[in-house]
């Protein structure tokens, strides 16, 4: 249960970071199990990312098939978002880098 | 029509169908429910029942009958009264009837079936066969001598009527027809059937000497005769018969829809790849794609209608990646939020993906700091202000000091940074040893692995049982590092590992460890004496006990040799005792610091809390070499130039910085600039007449190249904190600098106007110049 705290403080962590707009966790399936924002913007964002992730992991590996997708960010002209991805899950942080 | 018809309709009621007769009624045979009401059936089974029920009393018919519904007979004429009954077109085999003999029922519904037997003329229908009891009367014989039986048997009476059932509606048992039966090979074998023989008439030879001889060769002549005479002959004529065919009938059948899916993929090359690798997954990933219509999403449902049309390629790739998930694990059967949130954060996983997401969210704060520190050119804002440049265009430009970035942390707030050192392998991780915090809730020491890609939560937290007062992390073994605390006592941990219990050794059970504070430790890589070519890496530690240790591993920890000890060295002036009397305890004075040469490994400095500065080696652990006498405080600091030999600097609580010169006793330069206790001095790794000092109000840098008197750059602490250790970066310009606050902050040195490689040249100048003065 340590490790289970020390993750909890590192996700809080993220979360209080400068600039960090919103974490997302989203399960397999696409469902969002863990989130910072309402329910209709996390609604939009798991989907959308799910879809593009599966989008760039299939190019990868086209290319390659034993390489895979690690991480993905996107800036955009107000936000940056990363998108982490693993088999079991995708992580998903807004953050508008104000400069 | 024959008698017997006659005599037969007589005795029935028969239904006769006329052309013009509308009522039909066709009975239907109730029992055992034969189809082939169209067959003319019933006329059998009514005449049979009607025969039983004429039969009268004291027949042997039973009971059964009577629940025989009374049938009609359908018989249907035409126009002129000829009999068109159709004919039913099932003829039994009567020979299979015989076996039942022992009925005596009539509830035979192959009764029905048999009456099917019937003559070939369609004038009448007539069971002919059945059988009596005990005796059987072989049908198929001459419709007369069936007549004469029928004719017999109306006369005879109470004769239980039976007739050869078929073998109708046996119930044949569906044999299951197995995988393995269809997989079975079976043989099937044609050959030639036996010549079929349809008249055999066999010759008879007759001896020529036989009586009727010569009737049988006047009748053979005859029949040659015959033959001859046959072509050409109006007695024979030749006629062709045609066989009739049957006229065909169709029938409607009608079948079981049939079920058509479509089903379409997207091959793709990792597709493939997964494929091979794993075989046992394909079958997965089949049922995944099959079973996809639970899918909860409502995002999903229009990509995948669009993949249910014709165009696979387009859309479709989302479902085949979809597929490409592994969705093996326990995660995919349970649709409990909860359990996944709680497996998905235990997972290894996703402690690394929030390590890296944090670093790059951190990456993305600090970006320009970082670039800085890493001497890139700074990415600027695309609507960031222009007019800023111009400004700093015309400023001249003086040295200066930029502040970049401070390493802490709610664990560090409050204590004092005693010691930081680079890893020898990763030159982004930076040990911090904290010593005492304000609050007595913590444990006392703390050391903290910081990485540059975290400025704001370390990377290794490790609590320690004593203040931490040096620290060094080794060079062979780079996750190695070397802890020295206020209480004596040395510990070794391993970074690498996250288990921030990670103590590899102590020394706390040592007999010979020190007992006082361990004011610098230092990994040296030591040449054997014998070979000369290996190096062996050793942990040397200076205490404040007066020993200078050298520490190896051992069976139990850690233990130590001296290879010093630091006698108090007694002024030369005679005591006024007259004789020269040493004190019987000799007592050791603390060491404070301590540096090795930098090219030769076996010489180094120390400096002792009086303010001598000996000269030692390692193979001599009784004497020293030499000693240096300036200083009247403690030496706080000494350190080796880098790039130029036999040079080195001292610092002391007494104000001053001096410069020494290896082989001159009294120091070539001094350097003072505040009236504080300079705490920390050391070399700057690129430029040799560069040097930073820290005392407790401010960071100085000196550049020797300008100027001999001041510090070029002066930066003051915060208010409140004091600076308490110094530390250059390699490879970049940057300093840091630990303050009692637990602050450990990054400055960048801005617009040193230092040359580059004559440096050393331009040090040795300054030296000879001042040599002169020296005696």
């Amino acid at each position: 249960m340590a490790e289970h705290a020390g993750v909890e403080e590192t996700l809080k962590r993220i979360e209080s970071q400068k600039g960090v707009i919103g974490t997302i966790v989203v399960n397999t399936e696409g469902i969002p199990i863990r989130t910072t924002l309402d329910n209709s913007t996390t609604i939009q964002y798991a989907k959308l990312f799910r879809l593009l992730s599966m989008m760039a992991r299939s190019t990868v590996r086209d290319i390659d098939p034993q390489n895979d997708l690690a991480f993905l960010r996107i800036r955009s002209k107000k936000h940056e978002i990363m998108v982490a991805l693993e088999n079991d899950f995708l992580l998903i942080v807004i953050q508008n880098p104000c400069e | 029509m024959s008698d017997v018809a006659k005599e037969e309709r007589k005795k029935r009621s028969t239904l006769v169908l006329r052309p013009s007769s509308r009522t039909i009624n066709i009975s239907v045979s109730g029992i055992h429910g034969v189809h082939q009401s169209t067959r003319d059936t019933n006329s059998i089974i009514g005449c049979s029942s009607r025969r039983s029920f004429s039969l009268g009393g004291g027949s042997k018919v039973l009971v059964k009958s009577a629940f025989q519904t009374p049938r009609q007979v359908v018989r249907v004429f035409d126009e002129e009264d000829n009999d068109v009954t159709p004919q039913s077109l099932y003829q039994a085999d009567p020979a299979a009837g015989q076996a039942k003999a022992s009925r005596l029922f009539l509830d035979e519904i192959s009764a029905g079936s048999a009456s099917d037997q019937t003559a070939a003329t369609g004038s009448f229908t007539m069971p002919f066969s059945r059988s009596i009891l005990g005796s059987r009367i072989s049908s198929q014989s001459t419709i007369e001598s069936m007549n004469e039986e029928i004719e017999d048997t109306f006369s005879k009476r109470d004769l239980p009527i039976n007739f050869p059932d078929v073998p109708g509606k046996r119930d044949t048992v569906k044999e299951h027809v197995t995988e393995d039966m269809l997989r079975e090979v079976t043989d099937v074998y044609i050959s030639e059937t036996d010549s079929i023989s349809l008249l055999d008439i066999s010759s008879t030879l007759v001896s020529a000497d036989a009586d009727d001889a010569e009737a049988t060769m006047e009748r053979n002549n005859q029949y040659a005769e015959l033959c001859r005479n046959r072509m050409g002959n109006d007695k024979y004529v030749d006629r062709s018969v045609q066989t009739l065919n049957g006229a065909a009938k169709s029938k409607q059948v009608q079948s079981d829809s049939i079920v058509m899916v479509d089903s379409a993929t997207t091959v793709t090359t990792w597709d493939m790849y997964d494929t091979l690798i794993s075989p046992e997954r394909c079958e997965e990933v089949c049922s995944q794609e099959v079973g996809r219509a639970d899918y909860p999403e409502a995002g999903e449902d229009t990509s995948r209608g669009a993949e249910r049309s014709v165009s696979v390629g387009s859309m479709a790739s989302t479902a085949s990646a979809a597929s490409s998930l592994k969705e093996v694990d326990a995660f995919g059967s349970s649709l409990n939020v909860e359990s996944d949130l709680q497996l998905i954060m235990l997972s290894e996983r996703f402690q690394h993906c929030l390590l890296v997401m944090e670093r790059s969210i951190l990456g993305n704060t600090f970006q320009p700091k970082l670039a800085a520190y890493r001497q890139l050119p700074v990415t600027e804002e695309a609507d960031s202000v222009v007019e800023q440049r111009e400004e700093d265009a015309e400023s001249p430009r003086s040295p200066a000091v930029e502040h970049l970035w401070a390493f802490s942390c709610e664990l560090s707030r409050g204590r004092s940074v005693s010691s930081m050192a680079w890893n020898k392998k990763n030159t982004d991780l930076l040990g911090v040893g904290y010593g005492e915090s304000g609050s007595s809730k913590q444990k006392p020491g703390l050391v903290c692995c910081w990485s540059l890609k975290n400025p704001t939560w370390p990377e290794r937290a490790i609590q320690c049982d004593s203040a931490v007062t040096s620290l060094d992390f080794s060079s062979n073994n780079p996750s190695q590092l070397a802890v020295g605390m206020q209480d004596g006592s040395i510990a070794i941990y391993n970074v690498k590992s996250q288990d921030s219990e990670s103590c590899v050794l102590s020394s706390s059970e040592c007999p010979n460890r020190h007992l006082d504070p361990v004011w610098q430790l230092r990994w040296t890589q030591q040449e054997l004496s014998l070979t000369g070519e290996e190096k062996v890496e050793s942990l040397i530690s200076v205490a404040a006990d007066g020993r200078i240790s050298k520490w190896f591993i051992c069976s139990s920890g850690l233990d130590c040799i001296d290879l010093m000890k630091l006698k108090k060295i007694q002024s030369t002036k005679k005591k006024a005792g007259g004789t020269k009397a040493e004190s019987v305890l000799s007592a050791l004075t603390p060491g404070l610091c301590f540096d090795f040469h930098p090219t030769d490994s076996s010489v180094y400095l120390v400096g002792t809390l009086e303010g001598l500065i000996h000269k030692c080696s390692c193979s001599n652990n009784q004497h020293f070499l030499e000693t240096y006498r300036k200083h009247f405080c403690p030496v706080n600091r000494i350190t080796w130039s880098p790039l130029s030999p036999d040079v080195f600097l001292s610092c002391s609580s007494d104000w001053t910085i001096q410069l020494w010169k290896q082989d001159h006793h009294l120091p070539m330069f001094g350097f003072s600039s505040t009236q504080t206790a300079v705490c920390d001095i050391k070399w700057s790794p690129k430029w040799a007449t560069v040097f930073g000092a820290v005392n407790e109000e401010q960071l100085e840098i000196w550049d020797l190249n300008s100027s001999i008197l001041d510090p070029i750059i002066v930066q003051s602490a915060a208010a409140g904190v004091t600076m308490e250790s110094l530390l250059f970066a390699a490879q970049t310009d940057c300093v840091l600098v630990g303050d009692s606050d637990g602050h450990v902050t990054v400055y960048q040195l801005k617009n040193l106007s230092v040359g580059e490689s004559s440096q050393v040249d331009i040090l040795e100048d300054i030296l000879r110049s001042a040599a002169p003065k020296q005696l």
